[in-house]
């Protein structure tokens, strides 16, 4: 449990008071179903990390829009860069291009084993950075090499 | 004052140099911050977005601290800044701030403790000066000492040393520059071992 301390404050569960008299459960953890359907990881209830800003673990809330795409990057501490691909109409030529734009997600401790290529949602949330405003909720990863399969893009 | 809180200075996330298309509005104001000091308190009033007020200390010297095991508080001195985890300048100009951690009087939670439980707290020093009058020795009723007798009491060994030598250690969970206040809880368990070592290994 003491892997978590690393930074130069103390690292804690805001919603917790861990002196009570007269002692505790073991592992006082706090978290919170995101709302919406979505099921709260395992990983969270059971954790014993510290995050500010993961949806399930500290006051962050889910509310606006919910997106999908694929994991393009996981290079930053504990965020990523999530690749949403679409297609834009030509009027002229009656055809469509490709397109796409990068959304930058805070990825919770809660999920393991993100890669690029996997399939995540993300939820949007109150600015947690210059540029971050969504936080992942779901995680599916992609089966390595698959036969020929049509995937949406 | 010249200090804005606007983004529009800032680059875009691709990395593209913004055009400054607007000047800097009012609603993007920033203010010069406090650097709440120790000593006689000295607060300012600042007139806020929506007519409201901000109290913007510029000096205090004491403050209301929570014990939070016993769920009490009391007003007590500031003694000094301790810790700071942003930076050591702030720590050794005496800077109040929210997340510091300070030493404060212990006074008001020992004589709170012993009245209750009517034990002494900081038992090395009190040796010294033998059986006195303090609150953990005065008279009381036989119903009340029943009561008091039932009371369990029990402190762990770093906050008694604590109380010895009369100053506690508390963090500061209140923002002195936006409220004119600098109140906090008195640290236990983990997080004051924890911050425990981070003053001695400074030392």
């Amino acid at each position: 449990m003491f892997e978590q301390q690393n930074e130069r404050s103390y690292q804690k569960q805001e919603a917790v008071f861990l002196n009570a008299k007269g002692v505790t459960k073991k592992n006082n953890r706090w978290y919170k179903d995101v709302g919406l359907g979505f099921k709260t990881p395992a990983n969270a209830i059971e954790g014993t990390y510290i995050d500010r800003k993961c949806p399930f673990t500290s006051n962050v809330s889910i509310r606006g829009r919910i997106l999908t795409g694929t994991v393009h990057s996981t290079k930053m501490t504990n965020t990523i860069i999530v690749r949403r691909e679409y297609l834009h109409y030509i009027p002229k030529y009656q055809r469509y291009e490709k397109r796409h734009k990068n959304v930058a997600a805070h990825l919770s401790p809660a999920f393991v084993g993100v890669e690029a290529g996997d399939l995540v949602t993300i939820g949007q949330c109150r600015p947690l950075s210059k540029t971050v405003r969504f936080n992942v909720l779901k995680h599916q990863k992609t089966a390595k090499k698959t036969a020929k399969q049509f995937q949406k893009f | 004052m010249g200090i804005s809180r606007d983004s529009r200075h800032k680059r875009s996330h691709t990395g593209a140099k913004r055009a400054q298309y607007r000047k800097k509005r009012k609603f993007e104001l920033g203010r010069q911050a406090a650097n709440t000091k120790l000593g006689a308190k000295r607060i300012h009033e600042v007139r806020v977005r929506g007519g409201n007020k901000k109290f913007r200390a510029m000096r205090l010297e004491a403050g209301t601290y929570s014990w939070g095991s016993e769920a009490i508080s009391r007003s007590t001195r500031i003694v000094a800044v301790v810790y700071n985890a942003s930076n050591n300048e702030l720590v050794r100009t005496n800077t109040l701030v929210k997340g510091a951690i300070v030493q404060i009087d212990a006074t008001p939670f020992r004589q709170w403790y012993e009245n209750r439980y009517a034990k002494v707290l900081g038992k090395k020093r009190r040796q010294a000066g033998s059986e006195e009058k303090t609150d953990a020795n005065k008279p009381r009723s036989r119903h009340l000492a029943a009561k008091v007798a039932a009371r369990k009491g029990v402190v762990e060994p770093a906050l008694d040393s604590q109380f010895g030598s009369g100053r506690l250690y508390a963090i500061i969970t209140s923002r002195p520059g936006q409220s004119g206040r600098c109140d906090g809880y008195i640290l236990e368990g983990k997080e004051l071992d924890f911050y425990l070592r981070k003053i001695r290994n400074k030392k």
